[in-house]
């Protein structure tokens, strides 16, 4: 058997232990009126009650869901798909925002010491800062909720994407900027011929580590804002005491989160290049 | 009177050392001149400051004191009319070797059109036998075939003055003998005026017109200028049965292994001045020949 082989062998295995431990440990025993006493039934012990759902109970959910993502019966009430959405919109608004400022300060600090010497204390105390810190005044400046949030979206993506850039364009070969000096070639000239061919696949790790973050940050940021997407919708449902929606929608963050990541690997392969 | 091709006055390069009052003096009074045409090689020890003197003719580094003058211009930053050919190729690995040439062209020529900068990315390719690799990348090539690319390169943008840092130092002997004999035809052809680093001696009488010898550093000077009278064209079969050969190979041996740190110990104790250096001189004929160098 080959390696892939057995490790596709030992992931399904995984796979059906998880389901079973997970049925097993949530279990609630025997729950049928027929074995309680007169007094545990009047005790209301055999009405429906909160509890971790199992994974079968999660699995007929998401089944039920995922057949009608989009339905939209209200602000309650919305698909898991819809509320997605909501949230992967905010979450790239805010991201190619921060692409737009970060990358050209980023060519800018990587390029001049001066300019990475003066904004180094800068970056070094606002990038620490949780971005949820940012959301009271962001919310008090722009006075939308919405908008608040592709804020913090786009204050917690800058950094990484602001110090991968700089770092790219400060490592580019000296070889390679002596060539662009011997053909004459201007600043702006290297930047783009030069140093961002150079740097892109430095870049791209900024970018993919910043996708991360908007993505982890973004459930944080709608559990305080509310009103749509998928952070908004997994505090909905804590507060409706539906623990098998919240496992569910824990699912589906983390399915999306990967698929977000694995497009801007993607993306990246093309501009990769080998020494 | 017509000023010289290329003509370096009284160069120096020192750098300040922590906590030290004088600074290390890599060489000093450093002249020469260079004729149109003409092939040049400088040949020293390490440490000696070749790569500096030659990174200064580039213009990628600022002598801290002296001139360089090219057809009378002063020379203080890099130009089109100056290749260079640097040690590790440096092709930029996300371009296809076309592609590293027609960006080197369009430089040169800005309004040139598309179809005849390929046209001639293609002919310099073919002039180093690599047309077959046109659309590979760097690292899909060997060693001796990305330097080939950036011999291509280099001449492909016609500057007046090609710059060579070791450009075979990297390669082993079977190719970097293939590649001198490229070299020299393409020389010989194009009658481009060539500076060039070398540690080869061999490779230093093959090519050049005149070598020219470092002492050793610190405070290192060209204390002579070796003139290489063996017609060209060259080749590598007849060169070692001509009569001067021999003669010019044994000086620069004699001068590398001994003369080198003997003249660099005598500099050190003014036992000798620097004030006629280089020394004209040709084996072939008389080691007792040393004439002054016009200035």
């Amino acid at each position: 058997m080959t390696e892939k082989n057995k490790a596709i062998l030992l992931s399904i295995s995984l796979f059906f232990l998880l389901i079973i431990v997970g049925e097993i440990v949530t279990g609630n025993g025997d729950r049928s009126k027929a074995n309680m006493t007169e007094y545990e039934i009047l005790m209301g012990m055999g009405e429906p009650e909160a509890h971790v759902p199992g994974p079968i109970e999660v699995g007929k959910l998401a089944i039920k869901e995922l057949s009608h993502p989009f339905y939209d019966n209200g602000p309650n009430d919305k698909g898991i798909g819809l509320q997605l959405l909501y949230s992967i919109g905010r979450v790239m608004a805010g991201f190619f925002l921060a692409v737009i400022v970060a990358l050209p300060v980023g060519f800018l600090i990587g390029m001049s010491p001066v300019f990475y010497k003066a904004l180094q204390p800068y970056i070094q105390i606002l990038k620490p800062v949780s971005p949820l810190a940012w959301m009271p005044l962001a919310l008090f400046v722009i006075k939308d909720s919405i908008m608040s949030s592709v804020f913090v979206i786009f204050i917690c993506s800058i950094w990484p994407m602001l110090i991968n850039t700089a770092f790219g364009v400060m490592t580019v070969k000296k070889d390679w900027i002596n060539v662009s000096k011997t053909l004459e070639m201007g600043s702006l000239e290297t930047a783009i011929k030069i140093l961002l061919p150079a740097a892109l696949p430095t870049i791209f790790t900024g970018l993919r580590i910043s996708m991360g973050i908007s993505w982890l940050v973004i459930v944080a940021a709608e559990m305080l804002v509310g009103g749509t997407g998928i952070g908004y919708y997994v505090w909905n449902e804590w507060n409706n005491l539906d623990l098998t929606s919240v496992v569910f929608s824990i699912l589906m963050i983390g399915f999306v989160g990967m698929v977000l990541d694995s497009l801007i690997a993607y993306t990246s392969g093309f501009f990769n290049y080998q020494e | 009177m017509q000023p010289k091709f290329l003509h370096i006055k009284k160069l120096s390069k020192s750098f300040p050392i922590k906590g030290q009052k004088d600074p290390l003096v890599v060489f000093e009074n450093v002249n020469f001149s260079m004729d149109k045409g003409e092939f040049v090689c400088i040949i020293g020890h390490s440490g000696c400051g070749k790569s500096t003197i030659l990174n200064a003719l580039a213009g990628l580094d600022v002598p801290t004191s002296g001139t360089i003058e090219m057809k009378g211009l002063m020379i203080t930053d890099p130009s089109l009319d100056r290749g260079v050919i640097f040690q590790n190729h440096s092709l930029l690995p996300w371009l296809s070797a076309q592609k590293n040439i027609t960006m080197a062209i369009a430089c040169r020529y800005p309004k040139m059109d598309r179809k005849n900068i390929e046209e001639k990315a293609r002919y310099f390719m073919e002039m180093v036998g690599l047309h077959d690799a046109m659309d590979k990348k760097p690292s899909e090539l060997s060693g001796g075939m990305k330097q080939r690319v950036g011999i291509a390169r280099a001449f492909a943008i016609e500057p007046k003055l090609l710059l060579m840092d070791e450009p075979f130092g990297a390669l082993d002997a079977l190719t970097r003998g293939k590649l001198q004999d490229q070299l020299i035809e393409i020389c010989d052809r194009t009658q481009q005026s060539t500076f060039m680093i070398t540690h080869d001696i061999d490779e230093a009488i093959m090519l050049s017109d005149k070598i020219l010898l470092m002492s050793n550093g610190p405070q290192a000077r060209v204390v002579e200028a070796i003139s290489v009278n063996i017609p060209k064209p060259r080749n590598r079969a007849e060169i070692v049965k001509h009569p001067a050969y021999y003669k010019i190979r044994n000086y620069l041996v004699d001068f590398l292994v001994n003369r080198s740190e003997e003249i660099k110990a005598q500099l050190i104790n003014n036992t000798i001045s620097d004030k006629d250096f280089p020394l004209v001189i040709d084996p072939f004929k008389s080691s007792s020949s040393k004439k002054k160098v016009q200035q």
